[in-house]
């Protein structure tokens, strides 16, 4: 396994980004990486807080008329209900779903505890979403033996802290971790090790290599490709007069290569939020009142994140989905919620008046300048009771 | 449903139920006050959030048609508020909306179905007993302010009641947020022994005790089992507040009491409170600590902030113990001495890095654990 990653790293030429800054210097070896995903988060959150859901079927999300599902119980899933499924396809699929308003501010404080697991173990965390990081442990910080066991010991952690479960896949890359993880959900742990990749790939049906769509799919079966073997059987050549810029990246992943490394540092590049309405809107004063809503939405989020931006976006969709935003840049960095809804208004103003009603408004800030990590709080000279 | 009912009456009704329902919501529904009329010429408010239910009763001036309707509780509330006093309200509901008549106004209101309302299942409570309403206030007010808004602990989220037998029957009451904590105390009424211990959410306490504002003198009825609770008030119509409890469990906070602190700080807690009051005008966000010097019947009390400046102030006080330097964070100081309802404090100190006893005497029903800051 170890020539093929060592062969593909020597002829490979193509401008990516991604492989530029991995030139993989440090790690001699393979590294070791393991990704956390944890077991229908939202939902489980919600059932671990209402002892009454537990269960049943849940579903995360608004009910109304164009609610989605956010996140399924693995109740619910039986019937089908996925998330990012209009809630109104999923109370047909199952009737008795109960459905639970989202509390990101509890997603985020259980987000953050994992998060404090995971650093425990390493500095190379990765988080993808609030609920799932790739980590490198390559280093064994604490000396726990191997992946398996770090993977097993932080699956522990993070349910003795959160009494929530979460999967595990650990691996040599970050895409075989990810595959892994998703293998024995929930509360599972598997583990590709080194010369076991390509093989594990091979049996995969292509939908479940990360960035393969269902339009992806279909024209991969147009092709005669339905799984890893079959992609490995087709040249590079092949897959770029098809695929384009996606064909490298398939041409790797059917080998179980992946030479990505895990970043732990995700700069922030806007702060910001939107909202879908129950009915359309048209009416100025309404439009305005709504623009006061979102910007206690995002000025909340933006104070949280402590950010600083000179960009202000107003974006809208119209009810034939059709997008349009307007953005103003500032010489400075937006002092305060007062001047984020002046300049919201003024580019509300720009827009009116409306060629059509709009289904949804968004706020964002971006340029953001020097966005300050969040404060330790080791060296709190409050000290503790409890 | 269709009947009439008095401005005052209705604002009164709402103002209580209205702030249950929260401002944003994902659930339509959930915005929305029940509304049931009964032939019997009472009509039923009730909002919930899903955690906390509140419902009212009152009496119509007249209910012609009996029926139940739920509508946007914050635009009725407004509605009300504005309308004239001593104006008599028509509320029709049929066919989607509803109808608010009152003089010359008419407003016409979206409704949804009374059966998409949801209900908090009560299901068996099997504790029952009563408070006096000014006690039951007292518990919270003594309590309240130290309970958590961090959500990582959830289970501080809340009060804390329990029974304990010590040399006679107990309940007790208790809040912290990891940094002081509160404990009431009273004898345990009939009815309480062999109470599950729960937590009271914030938010419910915060409600109750808006509606206890209103009727002090009477008593109230209070049937719990280990996962929901129930609170019944007195006064016209009556008031029944339904909550959910925190479900988790509450540190063990007895063996954060300090038993063998051993040095006596006795002071008056008026000009404490304003004393530190006043140094911690120059007290920044970052630096909250004032800090306090103990001598022989004397408290110096300073702050030092890198921005603003020093500032000191001497107080009098009964102290005969070795010197102490010790700092506190000067509101935590605040919430706890403007509780104290007396010409007399007791701090019970050990030393700057363990908790402070607080209280107004051995006998008081309340008793604060504060921890120091570093300074």
């Amino acid at each position: 396994m170890s020539y093929l990653i060592a062969g593909m790293a020597a002829h490979d030429d193509e401008p990516d980004c991604d492989l530029q800054d991995e030139t993989g210097e440090d790690t001699p070896g393979l590294r070791k990486i393991i990704h956390v995903d944890m077991d229908a988060f939202f939902a489980s959150v919600e059932q671990r807080d209402n002892p009454d859901l537990r269960g049943r079927p849940v579903a995360v999300g608004g009910s109304s008329g164009r609610g989605v599902v956010a996140a399924a119980s693995y109740e619910a899933r039986e019937f089908g209900v996925k998330s990012a499924m209009p809630s109104v396809t999923a109370k047909r699929l199952c009737p008795d779903l109960v459905f639970c308003k989202s509390r990101f501010d509890v997603y985020r404080e259980v987000s953050g505890q994992i998060r404090d697991v995971f650093r425990y173990h390493t500095d190379l965390v990765e988080p993808l979403s609030l609920d799932e990081a790739f980590l490198d442990v390559t280093e064994d910080r604490h000396g726990i033996g191997s992946a398996t066991n770090i993977a097993q010991v932080i699956r522990r952690q993070i349910r003795e802290t959160t009494q929530l479960t979460a999967s595990a896949g650990v691996s040599y890359n970050k895409f075989l971790a990810k595959l892994a993880s998703d293998q024995n959900k929930p509360d599972g742990l598997c583990v590709i090790r080194p010369g076991e990749g390509a093989s594990f790939v091979a049996g995969l049906p292509i939908r479940r290599f990360h960035g393969v769509g269902p339009r992806a799919e279909e024209k991969m079966n147009r092709l005669g490709i339905a799984t890893g073997a079959d992609l490995v059987a087709k040249d590079i050549a092949f897959l770029r007069a098809n695929f384009g810029s996606f064909a490298d990246y398939l041409y790797r992943a059917a080998r179980g290569i992946d030479l990505r490394p895990v970043r732990s540092n995700r700069i922030r590049k806007s702060v910001g939020g939107e909202r879908t309405f129950h009915d359309d809107i048209s009416s100025g004063p309404l439009l305005r009142e709504t623009l006061h809503n979102i910007v206690d939405i995002v000025w909340e989020r933006i104070e949280r994140a402590e950010a600083k931006g000179r960009t202000v976006t107003l974006k809208v969709k119209y009810n034939d989905f059709q997008i349009s935003s307007h953005a103003r840049t500032l010489s400075s960095v937006v002092a305060d919620k007062a001047q984020f809804t002046a300049i919201g208004l003024g580019l509300l103003e720009e827009m009116l008046p409306l060629p059509r009603p709009i289904r949804l408004m968004g706020m964002t800030l971006s340029k953001l300048e020097g966005v300050p990590k969040k404060k330790v709080r080791h060296d709190d000279p409050q000290l503790s009771l409890l | 449903m269709k009947a009439t009912i008095e401005r005052a009456t209705l604002l009164r009704c709402l103002s209580h139920v209205q702030s249950v329902v929260e401002r944003r919501n994902t659930i339509p529904i959930l915005s929305n006050v029940l509304i049931d009329a009964a032939e019997t010429g009472s009509l039923k408010v009730m909002a919930t959030d899903l955690d906390l239910q509140v419902v009212e009763n009152m009496s119509a001036a007249s209910v012609d048609t009996p029926g139940a309707i739920t509508v946007s509780a914050h635009l009725l509330f407004d509605i009300a508020r504005k309308l004239p006093d001593g104006s008599q309200v028509s509320l029709d509901a049929a066919d989607g909306r509803m109808t608010v008549k009152a003089g010359r106004s008419r407003f016409s209101l979206p409704t949804l179905p009374r059966d998409d309302f949801p209900m908090i299942v009560e299901g068996d409570l099997p504790t029952k007993f009563e408070l006096p309403a000014k006690t039951l206030a007292e518990l919270i007010d003594r309590t309240r302010f130290a309970i958590s808004t961090e959500e990582t602990r959830y289970y501080l989220n809340g009060i804390f009641l329990h029974v304990s037998d010590e040399d006679r029957p107990l309940l007790k009451a208790a809040a912290t947020d990891g940094h002081r904590l509160a404990r009431f105390t009273l004898d345990r009424p009939d009815g309480a022994d062999g109470m599950p211990d729960v937590i009271v959410p914030r938010k419910a306490v915060a409600e109750l005790r808006k509606l206890l504002e209103e009727s002090l003198d009477g008593h109230v009825q209070i049937d719990l089992s280990a996962s929901k609770i129930r609170f019944t008030l007195g006064g016209e119509g009556g008031v029944v507040l339904t909550s959910k409890l925190i479900d988790g469990t509450f540190p063990d906070y007895s063996r954060v009491i300090p038993t063998g602190n051993d040095k006596l700080l006795r002071l008056d807690p008026r000009s404490f409170y304003e004393a530190v009051d006043r140094v911690a005008t120059i007290a920044t966000e970052k630096t909250r600590a004032v800090k306090m010097g103990l001598d022989k019947d004397k408290v110096t009390l300073s702050v030092t902030s890198p921005d603003n400046g020093t500032a000191a102030e001497e107080l009098a006080a009964e102290y005969g113990a070795d010197n102490l330097e010790i700092g506190f964070n000067a509101n935590y100081l605040k919430d706890i001495l403007s509780q104290i309802d007396s010409d007399n404090v007791e701090l019970h100190l050990a030393d700057a890095g363990a908790p402070t006893l607080i209280r107004k005497d051995d006998k008081a029903s309340a008793l604060y654990v504060l921890m120091p800051m570093r300074v």
